[in-house]
This record gives C-alpha cells, structure tokens and sequence, in this order.
C-alpha cells in the first residue's frame, strides 16, 4: 500500500480510536498519548498492514496492545476477574458533549458503569455495540476467539445492566 | 426511584450505548499532531533561498563563540556537576555490575516505585530498537531516586535516572532543542548525559554513545523516553 494512501486511511479512525481511547484510559491528556502512541507504532509498522484487510480492526488492535503495555504497569486496574468487578472512583472524561441536567446524569450513569467493567469486557462491548465492528474483527483485536468475544459483550451488558441498577439509573431506556 | 432497565433484554444496554453514551472529540491540538506526525517528509515545506547564507553565518558565529569559550567566566551550577558524576557512576554501575532482566523489569516497577518514592504514571518499557532491561532503587547525592536501564540492539546501556531533587535548577547553558524540549545536553569522561527537570523531579539519561551518529541515535532514544513517561512524587 502507498504510504499517502496509508496515512489517508489511518487518519480516518481518529475519531473512533480516541473515543475509544477515552473509555479505555478514563483520562483525556492520557487518552490523547495512547492515541499518538498508537500513530507512532501505527507508522513504523506500517509495513506489516496486509492491503485488503480491515485497517480499522488494525488500529484498535494497536491501540489495545498499547494500552495494556502501558496502563497494566500502573496497577490502577485488576486484571479479570470472573467474581468482581475493580473498585475505583468515578472516571474523568473530557470534552463530553453538551447536554441537559436529566440526560447528562444518564450519562454518567452509563459512563461510570462502564469505567467499572473490566478492560477484558469493556473493549469488545464498545467495539461491537459503539463502533460497530463484527464480531470476528473484535476476535482479531482482543486475540481471542469470537465464541469468547461473545461471552464477554454477554457479560459485559449482564454487568452494566446490575450496575445501572444499582446507581439507581432513571429514565435510561426512553 | 424507579428503574427502567429492569426487565430489558442485554440488546437494551447495546441500544444505550449507541445512544446515550457520549462521544468524545479528537481535540484540535491532538489532530494537528497526528497530521503533521504522519506527513511524509517529501511533502514539507523546501528550505528558503535564505537558509544556507544565514547556517552559514551561525556556523561562524559558533566557531568564534567556541574558540572564545575558554576565556569565558564558567558559571555552571556545582548542583548540575554534582548530580552529573553520581549519574555517572549509577551508569557505571548499571553497565559493570547490573543484572539485566527484561523479563521481571516492568513487573518490579510498582516495588521500586514505592521504594525510590517516584511514581510512573506511563513509562516507555521499549520497542524494536531499545528495551528496559533493569529498574532499582538508587541514591543520588543523597536523594531517593529510581533507575532503568535500557539496552539497544548495539548493546549500548541507557540509564534512565528520576531522582527527587526540587532545588536543582538546570541551567539554559548547554541546553539542545531536542523535538519539543530542551534538555541539557553535555558529554564527560566518554559518557553523555540528558538532564531535564519534569513534575518536579530531575531526570537524566546517561549512555556511552558519544559519537556524532551515536548521539543522534540517543536523542532519539530520549524522544521515546520523554514523550512516553508521566511521573510524579508519591510522598
């Protein structure tokens, strides 16, 4: 692939690499690293990329692989655990669109549910029912196969569903 | 309060994602970044017609300033001499006498963290040309600090030192424009240092590579250190 070509088709998932980048670091200056990061590591091996295969999928991949190269050390998140859920304080997030009182404490009902999932269920929830990737991209990314990515987005939206419970969560589903 | 999420279906929570969960902004700052970090270099703009008279014109300024030198008054701050030679023999040490362990070296990280009272938010633990081999405690003039080592493919050694030290003051002598920072940059007794101040704490790099190309490949190597490492004090 051109290297032109490359970096036109890269840029395109911006958006969709720092949202995620977000949730993941539940920091924006840190989420804005991860995604340079990713860029950075995106470039150099960027002669690995197979043309014809879903780049989107590579660059959520590198992300992810970047993540946990990095945020793993720092301890701050237990890794999976098939009885809890990691204990933490509500997530900070950034540039958070404008909205009303109502619908703004909705959203952070689901932000801060979210932020108590483990990574190993909260990547491949996001990636399929936010970002809208298949299945089989989401295997490919989380280096799993799909019967697990299934399980976990199954449980990962048990987990949600218990914890919007418990914060009470008003008025979600209208 | 009632809860309107009991009963659904777990396609209810999918539903909610794609709806209520926001999504967040690239900010501008972070997409000029990424624009101009995959700009191919072809494409940037051609030095002026001006560029090589006036390089040139530095160039002689920098040689007279050079020859000159010496008659200068020396001002540099005996802190900086100082911290110099103790990084120098934690490199020595590091080269001659440490043990090298890629395997556990991230994993002793929060340990020597809560010994050396430095903490890594987001540290560079390598890539294809260099590798943290080693992480330990260490002392330097006095103060608690906390000391990688990193190994290149050449086998050259990489201290990385974070040492707490508030009252050191780094001075613009000696400063090099490297990427978005201006670290000081000096070489002694065949060993380069990289000293530069951050969250607080004095950082230095230290590695034998003192040739031209050599130091090129070291401010590289600082480049990933730096643009990869939040820390900060614990206590």
């Amino acid at each position: 692939m051109a290297d032109d070509e490359f970096r036109q088709q890269a840029l395109r998932h911006l958006d969709a690499l720092y949202n995620l980048a977000v949730y993941l670091t539940r920091n924006g200056s840190e989420a804005e690293d991860l995604v340079q990061e990713t860029y950075a590591r995106a470039l150099r091996f960027s002669h690995r990329f197979e043309p014809g295969t879903y780049m989107r999928a590579w660059m959520f991949q590198i992300l992810r692989n970047t993540f946990l190269t990095f945020y793993r050390l720092r301890e701050r998140e237990p890794a999976l655990s098939e009885t809890g859920v990691p204990d933490g304080e509500a997530p900070m997030f950034h540039h958070a669109p404008a909205v009303d009182g109502e619908s703004a404490g909705a959203h952070m009902d689901l932000e801060r549910a979210l932020g108590h999932l483990p990574e190993e269920f909260r990547t491949p929830l996001l990636l399929a029912e936010v970002e809208g990737l298949s299945l089989e991209e989401v295997a490919r990314i989380m280096d799993c196969p799909v019967g697990t990515v299934k399980s976990r987005i199954f449980r990962a939206k048990e987990r949600l569903r218990g914890l919007l419970k418990d914060y009470g969560a008003q008025d979600l589903t209208t | 309060m009632t809860n309107q999420i009991d009963g659904s279906e777990p396609d209810e929570i999918a539903r909610l994602l794609r709806e209520r969960l926001p999504r967040h902004q690239v900010p501008a700052r972070l997409r000029v970044s990424i624009v101009e970090s995959l700009d191919p270099p072809k494409s940037r703009r051609r030095p002026s017609l001006w560029l090589p008279p006036a390089l040139s014109a530095l160039a002689t300024a920098m040689v007279m300033l050079l020859w000159l030198a010496p008659a200068l008054p020396r001002s540099t701050p005996d802190q900086i001499q100082r911290l110099s030679r103790a990084v120098m023999s934690e490199y020595a040490r590091a080269v001659f006498s440490g043990e090298v362990n890629p395997e556990t070296a991230p994993a002793a990280l929060p340990r020597v963290m809560r010994e050396s009272g430095v903490l890594l938010n987001w540290v560079f633990t390598g890539d294809a040309d260099i590798t943290l081999v080693n992480v330990q405690p260490a002392f330097l003039e006095g103060r608690r600090a906390l000391a990688m080592t990193y190994q290149d493919r050449d086998g050259h050694s990489v201290s990385y030192i974070i040492a707490r030290g508030p009252n050191v003051a780094i001075p613009d002598r000696g400063r090099v424009q490297i990427a978005r920072w201006r670290p000081l940059v000096r070489t002694e007794d065949g060993v380069t240092l990289i000293v530069w101040k951050q969250s607080g704490l004095v950082c230095v790099m230290a590695s034998d590579m003192v040739s031209e190309a050599d130091l090129g490949r070291f401010k590289e190597y600082f480049i990933k250190v730096r643009s990869s490492t939040e820390l900060s004090e614990t206590y």
